[in-house]
């Protein structure tokens, strides 16, 4: 008898599609105030959706933690987004002459506190998720992931990306030997070598289009060829590295004598984002189509009743239109930005996320599962911030 | 009872296994025996549920005083029974943490404030004075190229600057005139831009730029000194470089505020304006002041300053054309009275004569 646990996705297009734009209007009319109950909503469907042998996840963050969390980030944000910046934008001007530098620097400085961010992130969410009644849950660690995090970037760039695995590597082993299923502590075994077959596609991509630009300057007619299919390449070599590594990584997790598994597949992956995105630019761009023939005709209609009232066509008939109260076309470029972002989002959600999560989910599965009735419960991590950091900063808090 | 058993899961929120129990519904309880040990009585009117669940028929039921356990209920029959009978599924939990949330709320409303229209407005006023020229400059010709090119709307090249040799020459006399007087931090750069619309405006590092359509709407070349001069006010004020060092500080802690809801760039400009508007009715006030003692100084009559402004308002301040030019300059009545006040009957000449006047505003042909 086989003692893994697999993992159903019941997660449909037609729901979540109406739950994701009814929360997108109602964020858009609140000034994006919604947005904390909208990612509420839409991550306890997504968490429902996804059940080890049966049984739901579950999502416990409340909208309101979230917005309080949010709040405490802003009060310490704002003063230092605002002098920093300022302070950057003087200095770089009164040194350098420039404002390139003030955007560099200002990005730098912001780095940590993006990493510091995520990791709030992330044992926020574990510590609201539960499955069959028992909490997730993160170590406290924020800063020594900070500054881990910069210190492993630092080592990538100036390894050219070659050193790239070991990173993801040891942040991964980082984050998951501080997380908790219950009273269980996950374990990252495994080292960081085994990652570096996941890049081959990426290493290919990176020859293809080197050779191109070489073959490119001395006139070659190749290059027309080779460069496109090198840059598609890359794109296909980012999403294998993604895959394979996670699948690796998992592969390597214990959760004491309980093993994980997973088994996503590049190429499905690769099929989902190529599909998905299409369906979502045709429909996007059908819509903008729509709109357009929509406004022409509306305008060769006045034309149209113009000549049949006798008059003549001339400029000061374009001069009347484009007296337009300015107020007028302010606010229905502004409702149809909202409405083209709105349509994006949801779209998206629905094409791209929603399947990819259900792939996910289902090439998941939890190995020699019996050891599953020693793990008991742990107590509630508090935690009032929740991700506002994260969300203040607009990292690492998506669904 | 000839009825066949209904089973649930019972998830005790203690350990991470679940108990097969078996159930029946029998208000106002319902009854969950496991197989060994004593049936357990939910109350109906107790009974929750979360929202948002993915799966269409399951029920994952959970008491209101007990935030761990769970059960799973996969029959279809039984979970439409218990939604037809629970009076408060979909109750939610009372409120937590309102006094801390409304603090919060308020203490971050108050920082933003403080830091929008206190912190950042009295650093930059005090940074522009330490800016070096150099970097003035250099902040300028950012600005100043940014602007040609966003100014042209159709082609691909930034609008053109107008520099025909007589014009050059009259708009130089001008200048030597309107600062002849003046302690400036640096030469003034003057540009004429190649644009319909009737402005003028001032960028940090000495930069003074006139757009075609007003030299083509004033009658006399006394309203361009007085433009003139308003803006040299604004150079010698350094407000151009306060608005930059400002701008710089408080759009990065308003796109913080609003969050990313829809790229939150069209809230932004709008929230940037208002802050930008408001700033500039006491520099402009400062500017008008200042251009009318150089006017008298350099012995130009100061009417020039009225004219120009009542031109405006014939060519209809409130029309949208000019909201640009008004929305940027507040109150144009209560300007031209000022410029009228200070008109005295002194010795005043015209800034140029006809032939520098009439090549000045050729300066574009």
């Amino acid at each position: 008898m086989s003692d893994a646990l697999g993992t159903e996705f019941v997660g449909r297009k037609g729901p979540y599609f109406w739950l994701s734009l009814k929360t997108g209007v109602l964020t858009i009319l609140t000034l994006g105030f919604y947005r904390f109950w909208m990612k509420t909503r839409l991550r306890r469907y997504m968490w429902s959706a996804i059940r080890p042998g049966g049984h739901p996840m579950e999502y416990l963050g409340t909208p309101l933690e979230k917005l309080l969390g949010f709040l405490v980030a802003v009060v310490f944000l704002a003063f230092y987004i605002g002098i920093v910046n300022l302070i950057l934008m003087f200095a770089s001007f009164s040194l350098f002459a420039g404002n390139g530098a003030a955007y560099g620097l200002s990005f730098v400085g912001i780095l940590p506190i993006i990493f510091f961010a995520q990791y709030r992130a992330r044992r926020y969410i574990l510590a609201r998720t539960r499955w069959r009644g028992i909490r997730f849950g993160l170590e406290p660690g924020a800063w020594g992931y900070a500054w881990r995090a910069a210190l492993h970037w630092l080592v990538t760039i100036a390894s050219v990306g070659i050193l790239f695995p070991r990173q993801v590597f040891h942040l991964e082993k980082y984050r998951a030997d501080r997380t908790f299923f219950g009273t269980q502590r996950l374990h990252q075994g495994g080292r960081w070598q085994m990652l570096f077959p996941a890049m081959k596609h990426l290493i290919i991509a990176v020859f293809l289009i080197a050779g191109s630009l070489l073959a490119g300057q001395n006139g070659d007619q190749v290059a027309f060829f080779s460069l496109p299919l090198g840059i598609g390449w890359l794109g296909y070599g980012a999403i294998y590295f993604r895959v394979e590594s996670l699948r690796l990584l998992t592969d390597h997790k214990t959760l004491g004598d309980i093993r994980l598994q997973a088994a996503p597949r590049a190429g499905q992956v690769m099929k989902i984002y190529s599909v998905g995105y299409l369906i979502v630019y045709t429909v996007v761009g059908a819509g903008f189509f729509a709109l357009f023939i929509l406004l022409f005709a509306g305008f060769m209609a006045m034309i149209g009743s113009a000549t049949q009232l006798d008059e003549t066509f001339d400029i000061e008939m374009i001069q009347a239109l484009s007296n337009t109260p300015v107020w007028l076309t302010t606010i229905l470029t502004i409702m149809l930005y909202f409405t083209i972002f709105l349509m994006w989002n949801v779209l998206s959600q629905v094409f791209v996320g929603l399947p990819l999560a259900a792939h996910y989910a289902q090439t998941f599965s939890v190995l020699e599962q019996r050891h599953l009735t020693d793990v008991s419960q742990r107590p509630r991590d508090e935690f009032a911030e929740a991700e506002g950091f994260a969300e203040a900063l607009d990292v690492g808090a998506a669904i | 009872m000839t009825e066949t058993l209904v089973f649930g899961d019972l998830l005790d929120g203690a350990r991470a296994f679940p108990r097969r129990v078996a159930l029946s519904l029998d208000a106002p309880h319902l009854r969950l025996t496991p197989a060994e040990g004593d049936p357990l009585d939910w109350p109906v009117r107790a009974l929750r549920s979360p929202p948002d669940q993915a799966h269409p028929t399951d029920l994952v039921l959970s008491l209101a005083d007990d935030p761990v356990t769970r059960l799973v209920i996969r029959d279809r029959e039984l979970a439409e029974r218990i939604r037809a009978t629970a009076p408060a599924l979909h109750k939610r939990p009372p409120l937590q943490n309102t006094t801390r949330l409304i603090g919060w709320s308020v203490a971050s409303v108050a920082s933003v404030a403080l830091i929008i229209f206190v912190l950042v407005p009295v650093m930059a006023n005090q940074l522009a004075a330490f800016l070096p020229p150099s970097g003035e400059k250099a902040l300028g010709d950012t600005t100043f190229e940014q602007i040609r090119s966003a100014l042209d709307d159709s082609g691909f090249d930034p609008v053109p600057i107008c520099e025909s040799p007589d014009g050059s020459a009259a708009l130089a006399k001008m200048e030597a005139r309107l600062t002849e007087n003046l302690e400036l931090p640096y030469p003034l750069t003057v540009r004429v831009l190649d644009h319909e619309m009737i402005n003028a405006f001032a960028l940090p590092g000495g930069y003074v730029v006139l757009f075609d359509g007003l030299l083509d709407v004033a009658e006399d070349p006394d309203e361009i000194a007085a433009v003139f001069a308003h803006e040299i006010g604004h150079v010698v004020a350094r407000d151009p470089s306060r608005m930059a060092l400002r701008s710089a500080g408080s759009i990065g802690v308003l796109g913080l505020l609003f969050g990313d809801f829809a790229g939150g760039a069209v809230v932004l400009l709008l929230a940037e304006r208002l802050i930008q508007a408001s700033y500039s009715q006491e520099a402009e006030m400062n500017a008008d002041i200042f251009a009318s003692e150089t006017l008298a100084q350099a012995g130009i009559s100061p009417l020039g300053l009225a004219r120009i402004f009542e031109r405006f308002q014939e060519l209809g301040g409130d029309q949208p054309t000019f909201m640009d030019h008004f929305m940027a300059h507040p109150d144009l009545m209560s300007r031209i009275e000022r410029a009228q006040d200070t008109h005295t009957h002194a010795d005043v000449t015209p800034s140029l004569n006809a032939a520098e006047w009439q090549a000045l505003k050729t300066i574009c042909d």
